[in-house]
């Protein structure tokens, strides 16, 4: 299994902590714009858009489908497929709110993914630095936010 | 016998902490009993025990079938201050935290009768 590549230095120790406890498959950790922060499971940067682009879209319509339905937005989704499992959920740190979705399969389960996920979320809280990387809303610009944090996390186009 | 009433009977046993069913597939709780001796402001143990225990109690299966032994009958885990008991029923597993000095005879029959039940 290779080790997380991060856009941010911080985040990577959770995450490969997260990556093994739980036995994840492949995972992303994103802002809600769509911009990937960290990955590990995954060698082409193209993937990693297409998971961007889904999960910061699924967020979205699920946040306001419970907003709907229970008046808050839904923190956690996951969807069991034949072989892979898919874990989505939001975790804060010191404000600043993040995505992540991991793939797990019968080496793991729902529970320790939710145990070791709850780990993550503290770690993140605690490793997060004074000094925040400024992160900029919604710029309109999804597709140049995309490729900005791919660039950052596989190298520029060219030499990925 | 109902989950609920399956929990019930277990909690009972003397020497038994916390008794609970758990989805064997997902690791999530199905049905608790309370935990024994635990304080409101202290960490509950409960969903990150029943999470492990039924992952562990997943791998002890497959060890036990590439032994071939077939599917084990009973799983208990013995540490400093207690045991972690774990007996298969079909889709879930049941689980007990269980004291040092507790009848584990007791306890094993207990469980493994609650488990051949209409869970």
């Amino acid at each position: 299994m290779t080790d997380p590549t991060v856009a941010e230095a911080w985040v990577a120790a959770p995450l490969r902590r997260l990556k093994e406890d739980a036995r994840l498959i492949s995972g992303v950790l994103l802002y809600p714009t769509g911009r990937a922060v960290g990955q590990f499971g995954f060698s082409n940067a193209a993937d990693v858009m297409s998971i961007c682009a889904l999960t910061s879209a699924i967020n979205a319509s699920s946040r306001e489908l419970g907003r709907q339905l229970d008046g808050k937005p839904f923190y956690e989704l996951h969807h069991a497929g034949a072989d892979r499992q898919v874990f989505m959920a939001r975790a804060t740190s010191g404000g600043q709110e993040f995505l992540f979705v991991g793939v797990f399969d019968r080496e793991s389960s729902l529970g320790v993914v939710e145990i070791y996920f709850a780990e993550f979320q503290k770690a993140l809280e605690k490793l997060r630095p004074e000094k925040q990387v400024p992160v900029p809303g919604p710029s309109g610009d999804f597709e140049g936010e995309l490729n900005r944090s791919l660039d950052a996390l596989f190298g520029p186009i060219g030499k990925r | 016998m109902k989950v609920s009433q399956v929990v019930a009977t277990l909690s009972h046993v003397p020497g038994v902490v916390a008794a609970m069913v758990v989805g064997a597939a997902d690791g999530l709780i199905v049905e608790t009993s309370a935990m024994l001796g635990a304080t409101d402001g202290g960490s509950d143990p409960r969903k990150h025990t029943a999470a492990l225990a039924a992952y562990l109690y997943a791998k002890v299966t497959r060890a036990s079938d590439a032994a071939r032994l077939g599917k084990p009958a009973f799983m208990r885990l013995e540490a400093e201050m207690g045991h972690i008991c774990v007996v298969g029923a079909r889709d879930v597993v049941l689980v007990t935290i269980v004291t040092p000095d507790a009848n584990l005879g007791r306890v094993r029959l207990d469980m493994m009768t609650a488990a051949k039940g209409d869970l």
